[in-house]
This record gives structure tokens, sequence and C-alpha cells, in this order.
């Protein structure tokens, strides 16, 4: 009987450990912006009118957290971030939340908005639609004025389903097309995945390519971005030569496909995919030892985002990808990176991501200030009209769309280790 | 036949691995009754050694025995932490314990060290090749192979003809009369944690060597592929997992270059179709076990 009570015990023990509390934060998650004391007065139009017309980022970088002016005092700003910081979008989410964190930091130390202080509550979803939507209700509770929701549809629809159009949503680090909706109030603060494979097409025409290979895998965006690649590639006359399907996230072993590949492929193809970057690192490898020793490989963001630049250097060089910013050295990206890790004393584990997560609250702000109001579907209105808006990761706007943003695809080709800009496809 | 050829040998090279995790699946089934869910754990314990010894600058072959000695270290803590409290607990309970111990795992590496990818490199001789005729052959699969065929005439061996190996299997046929007949219980189940974590172990170096990352859920596709060869093979029985090992890889190998173009994507279905299918002829898997029930 004994064994079996203890049985039980560490049963519910370590269930209980596997699933957390029901705390809707956790350790590992950035803690919330603390405001500073906010005034009793409700926020109005008019007093939303006399403040400034943007934010002024290179000030907000360039403060000094240990030397502040005054704490503002107006009513917060209030930032709703619904982040899944599990295995899924955590590569985004986890860098994504910290930085904005950091951010609102900064902006609060130069006087805030207006003299509104910036205040971020951020809610972990544990990779999990029924947690994302109590997380949103949460957030909408809290007051949020606009809300950065994570990465992948699975968990956008279920707090684009509780907000119901009733609050800005932004997708900071989407590609998905299904998820922006000016009706919704759902906006993308990325170009979507049929931008970034038409314009790895078009770069990959360009740059004189008339026979190309793609790795597939039925679905959104592994499946997806190639399908789309090769309806432009074959309009601009290239042909894609063979179409090879592979089990996404998991496949390092590509050897049934490289023995068909050997027999059809000249070498000097380009290879699309949307493949994480240990696996075609593996397909490079492969390939090669088959003497095909030339091809390009051309892939999207997941490049990046899965650590492309990490990989052995003779296994990433030459290797094209597309993605949303350049970092170049002493721009604003690389400067945020750098306040973050003076003041945290760690390396933000993403830039790109950091500056399109800082972009998503700087877009919430600009509605509001553009709208001159705290109500939530004026500023969504606001946002839909934006233009020319200059943030972390380049010019942006969405008039005139449907909350894709209008903004370049960053192509990018790593040279000696290091990720450099080979064009910005408008 | 060309293609077939090669089909082949890459289908045994990726199946040798599977026959490993799926070995250490049997031996702590048959056992404990236990299908060890947290078998990828070791794996994915392995992958984070892996990466970290590597950023220390020390190569593969530092990282290959301490990714061994490590995935024993793990096996041994998990039954001491978690499988020692639920010896001769009700089969779901054991079952519910090894998933809280796949989670638990999950979450410290999720908590603590990154839910981002992390890299090392792969060894540079894993995809050379050479020509048999006109096959092309990787060296990779030719060592996973032959190391897998060594593991497991030693494995065979430590279970034939020594005292531990008797206790096993004595074990094995029948825990309760085993124990009544002087085997320790313990150390036979320590020993068989112990040797399921060498098998892992030497599975993880293959593995790592291709995947060249790992993540905090890096063991699932491991402990899956182990369990699911442990089934094909029949539960409990060692030779069945080895059997069930090698023609889950081929059959994975086999039709994805087999199936036309535009159903490739349905691979990993049509195998667990197979499988049914095979469920559906003999329950058992391929090797039944007869097992008197436990007290």
């Amino acid at each position: 009987m004994k064994r079996r009570i203890l049985a039980l015990l560490a049963v519910v023990a370590l269930l209980g450990a596997a699933c957390g509390s029901d705390d809707d934060t956790t350790e590992s998650e950035p803690a919330a912006t603390e405001a500073p004391a906010a005034t009793e007065a409700p926020a109005t139009t008019e007093s939303m009118a006399e403040m400034a017309t943007h934010v002024d980022i290179d000030a907000a970088l360039a403060a000094d957290l240990d030397n502040c002016v005054d704490a503002p005092s107006g009513d917060p700003i209030r930032v709703g971030m619904a982040m899944d910081f599990g295995e899924v979008s955590g590569f985004a989410d986890i860098p994504g939340s910290q930085a904005v964190t950091h951010l609102a930091d900064l902006i609060n130390c130069i006087g805030g908005v207006g003299g509104r202080p910036v205040e971020v509550s951020v809610q972990d979803i544990q990779g999990d639609p029924e947690v994302t939507a109590r997380a949103t209700q949460d957030l909408l509770e809290f007051g949020a004025h606009f809300l950065i929701g994570p990465p992948f549809a699975d968990f956008g629809q279920p707090v684009l389903q509780v907000t119901e159009g009733n609050i800005p949503v932004f997708f900071a680090a989407s590609t998905e097309p299904s998820l922006p909706d000016v009706g919704a109030n759902s906006f993308l603060v990325t170009f979507d995945d049929t931008r970034q494979a038409s314009a790895a097409a078009e770069w990959a025409l360009e740059q004189g390519h008339t026979r190309a290979i793609t790795f597939s895998s039925p679905g959104p965006y592994f499946g997806y971005n190639p399908e789309i690649f090769t309806e432009v590639f074959e309009a601009g006359g290239g042909e894609v030569i063979s179409d090879q399907n592979y089990v996404p996230i998991e496949d390092v072993d590509f050897s049934a496909q490289v023995n068909e590949l050997a027999g059809i492929a000249q070498g000097d193809e380009v290879l699309y995919s949307a493949m994480l970057a240990f696996q075609v690192t593996a397909l490079r490898s492969q390939l090669e030892a088959q003497g095909l020793a030339e091809i390009t490989y051309l892939g999207t963001d997941a490049f990046e985002a899965t650590g492309l630049l990490f990989a052995a250097p003779e296994e990433s060089e030459g290797m094209v990808h597309t993605t949303h910013a350049f970092a170049e050295p002493g721009g604003r990206i690389d400067l945020l990176l750098q306040s973050y890790a003076g003041r945290h004393g760690e390396q933000l584990e993403s830039g790109t991501f950091a500056g399109l997560y800082a972009d998503s609250m700087l877009l919430g702000i600009q509605g509001m200030l553009d709208s001159g109001s705290d109500d939530p579907a004026e500023i969504g209105a606001a946002v839909a009209a934006i233009e020319g808006f200059a943030g972390f990761t380049g010019e942006m706007g969405y008039a005139g769309t449907n909350g894709i943003p209008d903004k370049p695809v960053s192509i990018h080709r790593v040279v000696g280790g290091v990720d450099t800009l080979v064009a910005n496809w408008e | 036949m060309t293609e077939l050829a090669q089909n082949v040998i890459d289908g045994l090279g990726r199946g040798s691995i599977y026959a490993l995790l799926a070995l250490g699946i049997a031996v702590i089934f048959g056992v404990m009754h236990l299908l060890n869910f947290a078998h990828g754990e070791l794996i994915t314990v392995s992958g984070y050694v892996a990466y970290w010894v590597f950023s220390a600058g020390l190569s593969w072959y530092w990282i290959a025995p301490l990714v061994v000695l490590v995935s024993v270290g793990t096996a041994l803590a998990i039954e001491q932490v978690a499988f020692r409290w639920v010896r001769g607990a009700a089969d779901f309970t054991m079952l519910l314990t090894s998933f809280g111990v796949h989670f638990v795992v999950q979450a410290v590496f999720f908590m603590y060290v990154s839910a981002s990818v992390r890299n090392f490199d792969r060894p540079r001789w894993i995809t050379n090749t050479f020509d048999v005729g006109p096959v092309t052959i990787e060296v990779f699969d030719v060592v996973v192979i032959a190391v897998t065929a060594l593991t497991l005439a030693a494995t065979a061996a430590v279970l034939q003809r020594t005292m531990f190996g008797l206790s096993l299997r004595a074990a094995a046929e029948d825990f309760d009369a085993a124990r009544l007949m002087g085997v320790k219980s313990d150390r036979v189940i320590r020993g068989a944690f112990a040797l399921s974590g060498v098998l892992a172990g030497i599975a993880a170096i293959f593995w790592l060597m291709r995947a060249g990352q790992t993540t905090p859920s890096a063991g699932i596709t491991p402990m899956l592929k182990g369990v699911l060869a442990a089934l094909i093979g029949g539960l409990g029985s060692l030779r069945g997992a080895v059997l069930g090992g090698l023609l889950l890889g081929l059959a994975e190998v086999l039709l994805r270059s087999r199936l036309p173009d535009g159903i490739a994507g349905l691979t990993d279905g049509v195998v667990f179709v197979l499988i049914a299918l095979l469920f559906i002829f003999r329950p058992g898997g391929l090797i039944t076990v007869s097992r008197a029930e436990r007290v």
C-alpha cells in the first residue's frame, strides 16, 4: 500500500512539475515593465493630442537607465503580449518580449511617450490554444491598448477569437498569410510568405538561375513557400526540375532524396526550401558528397531563426536566405542589442526578432499618437492608415493593405560566417 | 537496381540506430513491464552535453565516449529519482511516470537553457562516400551498421554469458520467480537501466552526428522510433526489437524513394498503415513473447 501511495505521489509530482503552475507567468519570462505611478485622471482624446507625434527611438536607445529623467506620471500606455515561451515559438517570443520590455524601460527613462509611461504585461500562452484564449482575456482585463501576438496561426487565431477585432493585434514574427486582416484589427509586422517566396524566386531568376530544386512538405509554411517559389520561378521562365518531400524539423538523413537527385541534377541549380538550418546543412553535406557542389541554397527566414550562422562555416557559407532586417553595426537593432546586453549582462538571442517585436510596440503606440485616442477601435483605424513608419526593421506602412506591411524583403548571404546584405527586395 | 541497393544500405544504416533505441526500450520492458517514453531524454541530455563539450572546443573523439557515459548516468538517475518509486505498480502508473519524466526533462532545458536550437559541428567524414561498382555508399552507414552489429553481439554476450545477463533474462521471464531464486531486484533493474543507457548512448552518438543540433524536445523523435520498432518486433523481445528497428528504417527509406512524387509526403502515414496491418495479423508483433503474469 505504501508503495502504491508513493507511486501515486511520484506521478502526481512529475505531472505537476511537467504541467507547471496555473499562474500566467513563468520564471523564465521577462518581468513586466513596472510603470511609474499613474495619475488618476483617465486619458482623454484631448490629453493624447498634446502628446508627441512619434516615439523618439534614437533618444530612447541613447538612454542611460541609471540616470533617467523624472518618471512619467501620465496614464500608462498598456502593451499586452501573448507569448509562447515553448519550443515552437520561443526562438522568437523570448527575445522579442525581452526586447519590448527593455525598450519600454528605455522609453520610460526618457520621460515616456508625451509624459505617459509604457507598461508591458507579458503572458505565457504555454503553446496551448486554450491558455492562449485565457491569457488574451487577462491582457484585455489588464487594459491593454493593443496586443502583440505569437508567431503561428495555431495560437494567433485564438487571440483573434477573443479580441473579436475590438483591439489591434500585431503578429511580430509571423509570415502566415491567413492572420492579417484589417477588418479584424490584425496586422503582421513582417512581410508574408507569399512575398518572401516571391522575392526569393525573383532574386534567383535575376542571378541567372534557370533550374531549381525544391524541398517541401504539405502544409502552410514548409509547403506554401516552395509552392509560391515554384509559381513565380516558372512564371519567370525557370524550371523546377524536382520537388522532393521531407519531414520538417525531423529529417536529417536525406539519402533517399539525394540518391534520386544525383541522377537528375547538374549541380548548378538553386535549391529552395523552408527547411530549418540544421536540416539544410545536413542536406548540403550529403549533396556535396555526391558531387553536387555548385548548388545555390536559398531559404526562408527559418534559416536565420534556427541558427544558420551558428552552423559549421563550411556548411553555411554561401547560403542565401530571406529575412526581415539587416542588423548593421551601429544601426538601431545593434544599439538595442548593446543596450540590452549592457543592462542585463546577456545577449538577446535574435537581433532580427528583437527588432520586429520592438516595431510592433512602436506601431501600436504610433496608432495611439496618430488617433489621439485610447480607444482601441480608433487606434486600429489609425494603425491601418500608417505610412512611412521608420522603426527598427526598415520603413513600412499599412495604408492600402490588408494588414501585411508594405516593406522590403532583406536577402542575405552568409559570407565568411557573417550574414551579408545582398539585396533589399521591394 | 542500383538505387534499390543504395536504399537498402541507407535503410539498414537508419534502421541500425532504431534497433539500438528499440533494444534499450525492450530491455527495460522485459524487466519492469515499463514502456519507457522517457528513453528519448537520454538523447536530449546527450545532445546538450555534445553542444557544451563542442562549445568548449573539444572534438567528437571526446564527445562520443562522454555521451555514452552521460547517457548511462542519466538512465540510472531517472531510475533512482522516478521509476524506483513505482516498481511493481500498475503498468499504467509506470507509463504515466515515464511521460512525467519526459516532460520534466524537457521543461528543465526550456527553462534553464533555451527554447532555441543549439548547433554543433557534424564530423566531416559522415557524408564521405565510396563506390562499390555502381553503388555509392556513405561511410557513415557502414560505420553505423558495423558498430551496431558489434554492440548487439556484445549485448548478446553479456545476456548469454554473464551472471547479470542470466539474472536479467530470468527477471524478464518471471520477475517474482527470479527474486525467489535469489536474483537481487535492485541490481538487475539498475543493470537494465545501465544497459539501456549504453545502447541509447551509442545511438545518440550517431543520431547527433547526423543532426548537428539539439533542442529541449530533441528526444521525441528517437523515442517514437524506438518505441515503434520495439512494438513492431514484439514488446519485450530483444531479437524482435532489433528486427523491428531494421525493418522500420528500411520501410522509411524505401517508401520515400519508391512512392510517386505526388504522394511521397505520405511516407510516414504509409509506414503507420503497414504497422497497423502487421498488428491486425500479428497483434503481439513479429516475435511474440510468452511471459508469466506479474503478481
